[in-house]
């Protein structure tokens, strides 16, 4: 934004540098977790692993952002419930996955109820289904009124950016070694 | 009637009454023509003060005879600021001016200031009396960059043929210090006081009372002089407040509703700007929807790209070590540190990602420096591991030239100082 170019235009390359390097970090050392946790990991199909970098992917983007961001707090939300839920499905403790999922509503609940005013007013983008389609790609955004949606895709689009390429740096170290 | 503190005039309350004007004038005392003429050469020469408020036309004159002329004048000068009517055509504009225009309304508000560095969206904001602060601001932005130094050598020309003159008075007078300030600078930019940066919100409560009334004064100008009244009634002066100071503009309800409404729509327009940035290849994008459309298609071709490096990275990531994982979890923070040692090249990374993902299986690293960052720690640790060949280390060396640099701050923390020399002696004997 112009009015806070001038603040930032300092800073913007220390911030990107700074956000980036976190990613690195935090990426391999999940990915570390991913492959030091599954022992199968040369066996499972490449689909599985794929997800798991995936998820190992948006977890550490969102760890890194911490729980600042809707779209941060949602991701860590969704692969916490993950997590839980998948252990609970391979344990026959059913006690636990009850708690599990009453302790996920009222979390979830806690969640939505932090946006919940809606400003009555009419569309402000003026068009049908983007700003819909907007709310389903950027996670943890669907309680936010239009203001706060953009607010929330441009941090998720920075951190997404900077992902990428953490990504392909990564991919391309891996090639070539 | 507002009058500056720092006394810049504003066609405020153009009213008929000789008076008044003289409330809006800058210090010279002139008589009538003479003040007609000073008024357009500051125009012509005002220089661009950015603190001061909009030395519009001070166009005062002292009689009552004057305040017609004056009157016309600013009609046509508002009138013609509407770019799309710039033929200065006053019955073309006077349409122009009855129809509503294009986008709601916008509140005159401090968002002013933000707005004003904002890159003008000519297409969005087409007409600029009476109606959008945004579309004014962007419209004299616009009209700034139309104006060419012809149409300036046209306003030294004090005649009375307002068409063109006026037509150019206007551009070079609504060519603001909004984003564009080189042309400002010059004689040509006639500063619109739309609130220079750093001001407080008080003050652009004021500017903005200023440029709602300027636009007022215009608009009403140009329609029938019977709502000159009506201009000076709605145009009370209010103190300015710690909050955002809204101001209603003329024609447009004023309920509350409303002008919250216009306050969001602003809000939302300067996020739309901001992501205007953050995507790649929407400079020329206008409107709210394109810009939606592209946004949507970003983020979906950014998630699609996670997939695929993921998948890429789960056939091509090999066992890592014990050690490299007590590495990065020992070295996870010590980037922050040393976060102002490293140099700027690293920038722009993020802003120019390249829209499409462009696979970059080859063996040799693009060229890019901020590859160092993720790599150096893979790279140190893999020199433990015995397994990186020199080749794809003078690969990846010739790829920066801010190897070193980066090197230097990131191997540091990574990998301890002792390693870290040995790395480093390596890499320079490779360069």
């Amino acid at each position: 934004m112009s009015p806070n170019e001038q603040p930032t235009s300092i800073n913007p390359n220390a911030n990107a540098n700074a956000l980036k390097i976190r990613l690195a970090y935090r990426f391999l050392h999940n990915l570390n977790n991913l492959n030091t946790k599954r022992s199968n990991l040369d066996n499972t199909r490449i689909n599985r692993r794929s997800h798991r970098v995936k998820i190992a992917a948006y977890a550490s983007m969102a760890s890194v952002v911490g729980s600042r961001r809707a779209w941060s707090r949602s991701i860590l939300w969704k692969i916490k419930k993950q997590g839980v839920l998948s252990r609970n499905k391979k344990r026959v403790d059913r006690v636990t996955s009850t708690l599990h999922r009453h302790h996920h509503v009222h979390l979830g609940s806690k969640r939505r109820s932090r946006n919940p005013k809606r400003e009555y007013y009419v569309d402000p983008f003026g068009n049908s289904g983007q700003e819909v389609k907007l709310r389903k790609l950027v996670p943890g955004v669907e309680m936010m009124n239009a203001c706060a949606l953009l607010d929330e895709t441009a941090d998720y689009i920075k951190c997404l950016a900077t992902q990428v390429e953490v990504m392909k740096t990564l991919v391309d170290l891996y090639s070539t070694i | 009637m507002e009058n500056e503190g720092n006394g810049n005039c504003s066609i405020f309350g153009m009213g008929i009454e000789g008076s008044e004007m003289n409330c809006f004038f800058n210090t010279n005392s002139m008589d009538q023509k003479d003040l007609f003429e000073s008024a357009l050469s500051s125009i012509v020469s005002s220089p661009s003060n950015s603190h001061h408020a909009v030395q519009f036309p001070c166009v005062g004159v002292g009689g009552g005879g004057e305040s017609i002329v004056l009157r016309e004048l600013i009609g046509r000068l508002g009138s013609i600021c509407n770019s799309s009517e710039i033929n200065g055509n006053n019955s073309s504009n006077n349409s122009c001016y009855n129809t509503p225009l294009n986008s709601p309304p916008k509140v005159v508000n401090m968002s002013i200031t933000g707005h004003h560095q904002f890159p003008v969206d000519p297409s969005r904001f087409s007409t600029f009396g009476g109606k959008n602060e945004l579309s004014h601001v962007i419209e004299s932005g616009k009209l700034s960059r139309v104006s060419s130094n012809q149409s300036f050598k046209k306003m030294n020309k004090l005649s009375m043929e307002l068409d063109e003159s006026s037509v150019s008075e206007t551009e070079t007078g609504t060519g603001n210090g909004i984003g564009v300030k080189g042309q400002s600078n010059n004689a040509n930019g006639r500063k619109r006081k739309v609130v220079a940066k750093g001001k407080g919100k008080e003050t652009n409560a004021k500017d903005d009372k200023v440029v709602t009334e300027v636009e007022k004064e215009e608009s009403d100008a140009k329609r029938s002089k019977s709502n000159e009244e009506k201009k000076s009634n709605e145009k009370s002066t209010e103190p300015p407040k710690d909050y955002i100071h809204v101001r209603a503009r003329r024609g447009q309800a004023t309920d509350s509703h409303s002008l919250a409404e216009r306050v969001r729509r602003e809000k939302i327009s300067e996020r739309m700007k901001f992501l205007q940035d953050l995507v790649p290849g929407c400079n020329k994008v206008t409107g709210k929807a394109v810009m939606l459309d592209e946004i949507i298609n970003y983020v979906q071709s950014l998630q699609r790209q996670v997939e695929f490096l993921s998948m890429k990275l789960a056939t091509v990531n090999p066992r890592m070590d014990a050690s490299m994982e007590a590495l990065l979890s020992k070295d996870m923070f010590q980037p922050q540190v040393s976060m102002p040692n490293i140099a700027n090249p690293f920038d722009t990374s993020a802003q120019s990602f390249p829209y499409g993902f462009q696979s970059q299986l080859n063996g040799m690293v693009p060229d890019r420096p901020e590859n160092q960052f993720s790599m150096n720690p893979l790279m140190a640790a893999m020199h433990r591991n015995s397994v990186i060949k020199p080749p794809h280390i003078d690969g990846f060396i010739e790829a920066s030239t801010l190897w070193e640099n980066d090197l230097q701050s990131v191997v540091k923390m990574a990998l301890g100082q002792d390693q870290s020399q040995g790395f480093l002696g390596q890499m320079k004997v490779e360069l």
